[in-house]
């Protein structure tokens, strides 16, 4: 491990980031990149039918937003996982809230950190983790 | 079915490559700052994308006659990913039952056959006749 980066306390809270609201242009861009064209977050009426009031953002746009909270917040760590649960969906035209604490931090295991995404509801979206260790990415981690 | 879940065939590994301009576009729909030759961390999801991934889910899915919905995602990795490089990806999968899952479970080498990462994805099976129809409480 890198000596001269120094971890990050146990319990110290990410800057929240917020993201969105995505509206149906930026659905359609990131199934055509992503290639996950699901109806489901494209089709209003296909959302409607099966009980949403409006298509769902992608899970994975979510997720992977996560990797901007956690360089925002300690750009000299790099990534070494990134894992989450989907438990809600975001709704498009809604906003969601990233957020994270640090649960564990050591030389040995890098640091832990708990990652949530909220929407409106009062559950969470996401409930994800991630792990990072000194060493800007490329480095150590991706 | 053990609880274990039964080996589903995903075929053989295939070669992947990131791809500079979709790597860009995907940082940039995803909010990621990219440096030099890197790939977001939620790249490979591109490549569980493809045409012959998708198909065979798709084939499980009206088998069981049910929708796919994203359960949950990780990616790990033992090395950064690198534009450029010509990866192999394998994936394994598993049917569970019970609830009723499809768990897929892709590791990606470099050329030299060193450990780069693994990704494991987890949809739920929801049957279609057990959907909300318009007009449920």
């Amino acid at each position: 491990m890198n000596e001269a980066t120094a971890l990050p306390q146990v319990g110290e809270r990410l800057p929240p980031l917020e993201i969105g609201p995505f509206d149906a242009l930026a659905l359609a861009r990131y199934a055509e990149v992503s290639g996950d064209d699901n109806p489901l977050h494209l089709d209003d009426a296909l959302a409607l039918s099966v009980g949403f009031t409006a298509p769902p953002v992608h899970g994975m746009k979510l997720l992977a937003a996560f990797e901007a909270l956690l360089k925002s917040w300690r750009s000299d760590l790099a990534i070494a996982s990134l894992g989450g649960t989907f438990v809600q969906p975001v709704l498009r035209g809604e906003k969601a809230t990233l957020t994270g604490r640090v649960l564990r931090a050591s030389e040995a295991d890098g640091v832990f950190v708990r990652l949530y995404a909220h929407g409106p509801g009062r559950a969470p979206a996401i409930i994800a983790d991630a792990t990072l260790r000194p060493g800007r990415p490329g480095s150590e981690g991706p | 079915m053990s609880s274990e879940g039964v080996a589903v065939d995903f075929g053989p590994p295939m070669e992947v490559m990131i791809d500079a301009g979709l790597a860009e576009n995907f940082a940039r729909e995803t909010g990621v700052a990219l440096e030099g030759d890197a790939a977001p961390i939620a790249y490979p999801a591109v490549w569980l994308a493809q045409p012959r991934l998708r198909d065979r889910i798709a084939q499980i899915c009206a088998e069981a006659d049910a929708l796919p919905v994203h359960e949950s995602q990780r990616f790990a990795y033992a090395a950064p990913l690198r534009q450029g490089v010509c990866y192999r990806l394998a994936v394994t999968a598993r049917r569970e039952v019970e609830p009723s899952r499809l768990v897929l479970d892709a590791t990606l080498t470099d050329p030299e056959g060193a450990a780069v990462g693994r990704v494991e994805t987890v949809l739920r099976l929801v049957s279609r006749a057990d959907l909300p129809k318009k007009g449920d409480a």
